[in-house]
């Protein structure tokens, strides 16, 4: 008898996504497993947002497959985004309405009861200190609220996969402490997973399970840090000198510090 | 650094404010896949051509009131006007509605397009560079200039070459006052109104008490639209108040109609082409000079003002959250089509331009109702006016509906992240359609309803027409929505779209006007076949709309 595997919380096989000609992901596979935390680690415009986008249904990939659960979000959207919870990597929001306005779309779309989410959005309001604003139109909050406002989007239904681009992007460092903590503990429950793409390289360093390294739309490397410094041979790299080893850019960092001092 | 440094930075940051107007970009609006610099250059042209339809309807208004002076003859005791009235003051009356409809609409372009301004941020990208104060103000001025270029130009050039022609070339050339004071005053009033849009409306909190404010704001957005009709409908009543008035000889009413604006200036050109006994108002020759000197010099004073408050204006930090409300956290979920009529509604209260799209069809039901009770003698008159308004909700709702759409660009990419099938957002749509129709209807019958004696034919007109309303709805936004599916990105943005959204809108008015004029030709038996054979023809072309609009949604 053939035993049940359950499908990953993210599969993605040789995903390839073109602008006009210029390919900003190219053959990409990666799988989020249950449990996991998986860091997506690239400079700007190494195609983390492409990625991204993909999966959550912004922008169609040319080739390639994307499985959330098992689900097509192609041929499936409604029920493969209903296991997503999405952070964008700008503050993409209803500017018109209020952040209990535009939670209680959020909980309507996804057909929540009207005391769980309001129990949810009271909790994380008052842990990321959003109480006053709710009642501000989004127009008038910083970046920092904002981003704050599209945390608790994602988090509202509590998802199975979380889809976070650029996450802690302008957050103040106690909402960012809490964010971390939350995440950690977020994938203890059994099933879920989390998709956290970011630049910075500290926090998937203290985050991620697992870290893939994207450069001009390619994977350069995957694995735990561990497995990463065996890559590049090296026991106690740190994740950026990782980094710039894998996309080849170690050299091309002093060339350029060199030529902006006149050297 | 000057005036042509000034122009080169207005250059660059005009550009960014028209991309943000057309495409919307910061506010979530996706690009689509095509070379930048065609979409940079296809939202330069697309300002230049919204600007031209503008200049357009201007320039048609001018037209019109230059018949109307050329026509003064045949008009003038025609019962339109009172025979009685000095053909000087007949001219100083339609130059008056020129120039008051003239700045009415240049006040709403401005409204239109002073937000995007903002959400634009030009101005505090240019701000922390190393250029001078007197650049920056002056950049803030020209960018704010180039707003309205294109139709303050019409105005100042067409409203002299059409009084010039249809009166004579004197009365063109002492109308010039008039069209820049309307100008200066419009353009100021833009500002003025605009910054108190911003905080008042944009920035308001939720709540009911704010939603009801809200409204009441935008109410008062939507009047300079009303101005052409309000006009049309209530020109006999001001010119019996003109001869009323003339007919006293010297009187204090006089003085102040001299005085007022712009009466004042609107009155120069009458003044030049018949002379000061041909004008009508005697005596009033140094009221009349003061007064348009003093608006002239009003208007000098509101342009450099307007000049000079662009920078700080344009600089306005959004809007900083009030302190101290006390913390809702209660939500209350719906239906996903139901939570999308919710939103549109709320973006509605925030955002003049949407407002302006649901309060036309309410407010036309409304001035019509008004008229319905007010001068209808006959039942059977205020019964066929209630018709005619229901009729003309009907297809300004349906017309507008595709607009409702393009509310969805506002963080359209968050939107598309949640799993929220097409046809929840359609629904929600055709619903928000089918309310705004309902409401006109309902005002209609309110205001009719000492008149029409007959409210069961008004109630089943109402009915037989609203499976109309739902199916023309339907069939726009069904094609709206197939044609986003098979690209994959969001595509009618009003201004990006805008010609496939009217595009759109002529196959629904087909549809909501077809049972229209089954009524039209069955009533001549009798209203109820009428209605009958309406009904019929609504529900029809529902159950053909319908499963189109519906099909191949994404589950």
């Amino acid at each position: 008898m053939e035993a049940h595997v359950d499908p990953p919380p993210l599969a993605i096989e040789q995903l390839r996504v073109v602008y006009g000609e210029r390919p900003a992901v190219d053959r990409l596979s990666l799988s989020v497993r249950p449990g996991e935390i998986y860091g997506l680690l690239g400079s700007n415009g190494a195609g983390k947002s492409s990625t991204i986008k993909s999966i959550v249904g912004l922008v169609r990939p040319v080739g390639g497959s994307i499985r959330v659960f098992g689900l097509d979000p192609i041929a499936t959207p409604v029920a493969a985004k209903a296991q997503i919870g999405y952070v964008p990597e700008t503050s993409l929001l209803y500017e018109a309405l209020t952040p209990r306005e535009f939670l209680e779309f959020v909980a309507s779309v996804r057909r929540l009861e009207a005391r769980a989410a309001s129990e949810r959005i009271a909790a994380y309001a008052t842990a990321f200190r959003l109480e006053t604003e709710l009642e501000e139109p989004i127009l008038t909050l910083s970046q920092g609220t904002r981003q704050k406002v599209l945390i608790l989007g994602a988090l509202l239904h509590q998802p199975p996969l979380l889809v976070l681009d650029e996450p802690l992007h302008s957050l103040d460092p106690r909402s960012v402490r809490i964010m971390k903590e939350l995440l950690a503990r977020y994938v203890t429950v059994p099933g879920r997973g989390v998709l956290f793409s970011t630049h910075t390289m500290e926090v998937a360093e203290q985050l991620c399970h697992r870290i893939g390294i994207l450069d001009h739309g390619v994977l350069r490397g995957e694995g735990t840090l561990a497995e990463l410094r065996g890559r590049v041979a090296q026991g106690d790299a740190t994740l950026e000198e990782i980094f710039l080893r894998l996309t080849e850019e170690a050299s091309g960092v002093a060339a350029a510090v060199n030529a902006l001092e006149g050297r | 650094m000057g005036w042509a440094e000034a122009r080169r930075w207005s250059d660059v940051a005009f550009g960014e404010v028209a991309l943000q107007a057309i495409f919307a970009f910061r506010q979530g609006n996706l690009p689509a896949p095509e070379d930048p610099h065609r979409i940079v250059r296809k939202a330069r042209r697309r300002v230049v051509q919204s600007k031209a339809i503008i200049s357009v309807f201007l320039a048609l208004i001018a037209l019109v009131a230059a018949v109307a002076l050329r026509s003064a003859g045949t008009i003038v005791g025609s019962g339109f006007v009172p025979s009685t009235l000095a053909p000087g003051l007949f001219d100083a009356g339609i130059v008056t509605g020129l120039l008051s409809l003239d700045i009415a609409f240049l006040w709403w372009t401005g409204l239109q397009v002073l937000p995007t301004f903002l959400s634009a941020e030009v101005l505090p990208v240019l701000e922390p560079l190393p250029i001078d104060d007197r650049t920056l103000r002056q950049t803030a001025a020209l960018l704010y200039v180039r707003l309205f270029d294109l139709p303050a130009l019409t105005v100042l050039v067409a409203t002299p070459v059409f009084v010039g022609l249809a009166v004579g070339p004197w009365a063109g050339v002492a109308v010039v006052p008039g069209a820049v004071a309307a100008v200066a005053f419009a353009l100021a009033l833009s500002l003025l109104t605009a910054r108190f849009f911003v905080r008042r409306v944009q920035g308001a909190r939720g709540g009911g008490g704010s939603t009801a404010l809200r409204w009441a704001y935008l109410l008062l957005w939507v009047i300079p639209a009303f101005g052409l009709f309000a006009f049309v409908t209530a020109a006999p009543a001001l010119f019996e108040a003109l001869d009323a008035i003339a007919l006293r000889g010297p009187s204090v009413p006089a003085y102040l109609l001299l005085a007022a604006f712009p009466f004042a200036l609107a009155s120069l050109p009458a003044v030049a082409a018949q002379g000061p006994a041909g004008f009508g108002l005697p005596t009033g020759g140094v009221v009349l000079g003061a007064a348009a000197v003093g608006y002239l010099a009003l208007a000098g004073w509101a342009v450099v003002w307007t000049l000079r408050s662009v920078r700080t204006f344009g600089l306005a930090p959004a809007l900083a959250p009030a302190a101290g409300p006390t913390p809702r956290y209660d939500v209350h979920p719906t239906s996903p089509a139901w939570a999308v009529l919710v939103k549109d509604l709320r973006i509605a209260s925030r955002t003049p331009g949407y407002a302006f799209l649901l309060l036309l069809p309410i407010l036309d039901a409304a001035a019509i109702g008004l008229w319905t009770y007010a001068s209808a003698s006959a039942a059977s008159a205020a019964l066929a006016l209630g018709l005619a308004a229901v009729a003309t909700a009907a297809l300004l709702a349906t017309f507008f509906g595709p607009a409702f759409f393009a509310i969805e660009v506002n963080a359209y990419s968050y939107g598309r992240a949640l799993p929220l099938p097409d046809r929840a957002v359609l629904l929600g749509k055709v619903a928000l359609v089918a309310l705004l129709y309902l409401v006109a209807a309902g005002i209609v019958l309110g205001l009719s309803a000492a008149r029409v004696f007959d409210p069961l034919v008004f109630a089943a007109f109402v009915a037989a027409e609203l499976p109309a309303v739902v199916a023309a709805s339907m069939l726009a936004l069904g094609i709206l929505f197939h044609r986003a599916r098979r690209r994959g990105l969001p595509i009618v943005n009003l201004y990006a779209g805008t010609w496939y959204a009217v595009l759109v809108s002529i196959p629904a008015l087909i549809v909501a006007g077809v049972p229209l004029l089954i009524f039209h030709d069955l009533s001549a038996a009798g209203a109820y076949p009428g209605l009958a054979g309406m009904g019929a023809g609504a529900l029809a072309e529902l159950a053909f709309c319908a499963p189109f609009a519906l099909a191949g949604g994404s589950t």
